[in-house]
């Protein structure tokens, strides 16, 4: 698995011992509030009344075991036992006492972990499909991709103050998991018909209350021409972004007033003058190296008549959890840290723990997060399965609800985050309280459910099956509802159902989505193919009649 | 569980207002300490016949394109650029544009800069700055090089270990 060499290792705690000092010079009352947050926020650190909450990368959301331990020990150290696992490949933790921030970060550097551009308005951490190098059909391994842009983008000298932040995300495979066209920028790994790898680029795109798909300003950019495409739609942004209203200040709104055609051609005037800079190159020796160093650890097993368990919860746990690895003789194992009335993505110190053990022994050490909050063994061996699941069940770690309609995604909500609207986690519960027949789950399949509590969008409502947008009407919790959004196959955002429904007839309302769906389904259709058939109608009559 | 992103943007927008009203500087000590005249970008483009023999410098705010500087660039004898606002970070895209794609030859001044950019200031292209404030007993050598290692090509990398 790849590591940062020594002198990776040396930049992470130079930029350590420069955040301990901007820090100290703040409490001296030598470093004002406004510039010392633009500071911090660039290191992950958010200030809030009464605790401080600190982003850490999981960049391209690969862990080892030994950095998971990290992440636990500082949880049990420095927080309150626990850290949150984000939808975008980061952990976050909550309870941080500023005079320790820097031993913290000076831990997590000794394993090659860091905060750097966590937040603030610059290049974020560059996400990776979760799934890299493990699926049939994938056109290459995004990760050595998005660790050669992150490098190149770490401090960068010119685009560390955007007008707004600035997320990146990289896919390689056949599906997006990965949800490219709701970034800021997205890149597509492709091929074009003389075989040669390259990048197809879209920018634009966005949650929130303005939801937009990225535009594609490039179908194919050479593989070593990617830094230089990504400066000149960086610096394109930089000049010409919005910086005067506090609404507009991402990408997307610079996409869509210039029109998506004049912003490619601004980007590819700019490019033309730099395209051939041997400097912006992408180093092709530094890539095979990373290829290398992400090289899969396993080769392929034969299993001649293996017949696996046969026991009721493993098999209905494996029908969701467990999915075909590219490499014969292995599986991919998907581990929820999902429970009722829970934040999704928050784990204890102690799962931390035996989920780098249980990896140790059964999955080679390694570990990925996903935008479902969810921890992934990416090479588990077939024979194994068993025996991992086994340990799962101990550990409460196998609910047999994961990749069902019960998996939901939410923010904090109401309940725990300032900016909320109304709650997402009760109604996630009572979805999941009316829900609990596990037939019935298991004929309704993997339905997306989303919730979040704001127009921030944090639990990307937009992008889900049924999304739930929380908001005030007369002082009291409403919700709207949006159908049929995906990114998977291809990015659609979802539409509005019609008027907002209160909170106490939410659930009722889902359910009769789903009844619309699974009364119209025909064979093994997928909800969003339901939806493209039969239309909004009939889900609007049942909920609304 | 974040921080309002409404108080980031608002804070971003009272920047930009504040930084777009305040009087220019009329006037720089360059790097022999000689006081130079600075003129408006838009003072520039109209008087450039007069101007260009008078030894003047262009000051550049954050606003200004830097394009309309181009084919009179080198009749100007110093460009300031305005770092003034901590967040607008248009000034790094100018002194790249102007040092690194123009070639432009002479002095670039960061003026109204802040310690914690200066390496970003300087390894975007500008040449010298004048800090816009500062505090007792710092080293300025802390902010100009703070880093062994750079990951990126940019205007300038003198010093730095390259790992690109």
């Amino acid at each position: 698995m790849y590591q940062y060499s020594p002198e990776d290792s040396k930049f992470l705690v130079e930029r350590v011992d420069q955040f301990e000092k901007q820090l100290k010079r703040h409490l001296d009352g030598d470093l004002d509030a406004a510039k010392f947050r633009s500071l911090r926020l660039r290191n992950g650190l958010y200030m809030e009344l009464h605790a401080h909450m600190l982003r850490v990368a999981i960049p391209y959301g690969t862990l080892n075991t030994t950095q998971l331990r990290a992440l636990a020990d500082v949880a049990d150290k420095y927080d309150r036992g626990f850290g949150h696992f984000t939808t975008r490949q980061n952990i976050q933790y909550n309870w941080i006492e500023l005079s320790e921030i820097a031993n913290l970060l000076r831990e997590l550097s000794s394993v090659g972990l860091h905060a750097i551009q966590t937040s603030g308005k610059a290049t974020r951490n560059i996400t990776a499909d979760p799934l890299s190098g493990l699926t049939e059909g994938e056109i290459a391994d995004a990760r050595p991709y998005c660790e050669l842009i992150r490098r190149w983008f770490n401090l960068h000298p010119e685009f560390s103050w955007l007008p707004g932040k600035f997320k990146i995300a990289v896919n390689g495979a056949k599906l997006d998991e990965t949800a490219l066209r709701v970034h800021d920028l997205g890149l597509r790994l492709v091929r074009n018909k003389e075989g040669e790898l390259g990048f197809t680029v879209y920018v634009g795109g966005g949650l929130g209350a303005a939801a937009m798909v990225a535009a594609e300003t490039a179908s194919f950019v050479p593989v070593e021409d990617i830094l230089s495409y990504l400066e000149s739609a960086m610096r394109i942004y930089n000049l010409k972004g919005r910086r005067d209203h506090l609404k507009k200040l991402r990408i997307k709104f610079l996409v869509r007033e210039l029109g998506a055609k004049e912003y490619s051609r601004l980007v590819d005037e700019d490019w033309k003058q730099t395209r051939d800079d041997p400097e912006l190159k992408l180093n092709l020796t530094h890539l095979s190296e990373l290829e290398k160093d992400f090289a899969l650890p396993i080769k392929p097993l034969a299993f001649d008549g293996f017949e696996d368990k046969v026991d009721f919860n493993y098999s209905i746990w494996k029908k969701n959890n467990v999915r075909a690895h590219k490499i014969s003789g292995h599986s991919i194992v998907n581990v929820s840290l999902t429970k009722l009335g829970a934040a999704p993505g928050d784990a204890t110190s102690e799962q931390m723990r035996i989920l780098a053990d249980l990896a140790d022994q059964y999955g080679y050490s390694e570990l990925r997060t996903t935008k479902r909050q969810t921890i992934v063994f990416p090479h588990v061996r077939k024979d194994q399965v068993f025996d991992l699941w086994q340990s799962l069940e101990k550990y409460g770690l196998a609910s047999p609800h994961q990749g069902t309609l019960a998996q939901i995604v939410a923010c904090p909500g109401g309940d725990y985050c300032d900016l909320a609207k109304a709650v997402s986690i009760p109604i996630a519960t009572r979805v999941q309280q009316r829900f609990d027949d596990m037939d019935k789950l298991l004929d309704i399949g993997d339905l997306n459910i989303n919730i979040s509590g704001c127009e921030n969008s944090c639990a990307h409502h937009h992008v889900a099956d049924i999304g739930l947008l929380g908001m005030q009407k007369n002082g009291e919790e409403y919700y709207q509802i949006t159908v049929a959004g995906e990114t998977l196959y291809k990015t659609v955002i979802g539409k509005k159902l019609g008027p907002s429904v209160s909170g106490d007839n939410v659930v009722d309302a889902v359910e009769d989505i789903v009844n619309v769906y699974l009364d119209n389904r025909e064979e093994e259709e997928k909800f969003t193919e339901v939806f493209k058939r039969i239309g909004i109608k009939p889900f609007k009559e049942k909920v609304y009649e | 569980m974040s921080e309002s992103n409404e108080l980031e943007a608002l804070s971003a927008t009272l920047g930009a207002k504040v930084a777009e009203s305040r009087p220019l500087d009329t006037s720089v000590l360059n790097k022999d300490n000689e006081s130079i005249k600075l003129v408006s970008v838009e003072q520039w483009i109209e008087n450039v016949n007069e101007l260009s023999k008078l030894g003047v410098g262009v000051i550049v705010k954050p606003s200004d394109d830097v394009k309309l500087l181009k084919d009179t660039l080198n009749d100007v004898a110093l460009i300031a650029l305005d770092f003034n606002n901590f967040d607008d970070g248009r000034g790094y895209s100018q002194a790249y544009l102007l040092s690194k794609r123009w070639k432009y030859a002479e002095e670039i001044i960061g003026i109204n800069a802040h310690l914690d950019q200066l390496q970003f200031m300087l390894r975007s292209g500008v040449t010298s700055y004048k800090l816009l404030e500062s505090y007792e007993g710092f080293d300025e050598h802390d902010y100009t090089n703070g880093f062994s290692i750079c990951y990126q090509a940019a205007a300038n990398n003198s010093g730095l270990k390259e790992k690109f």
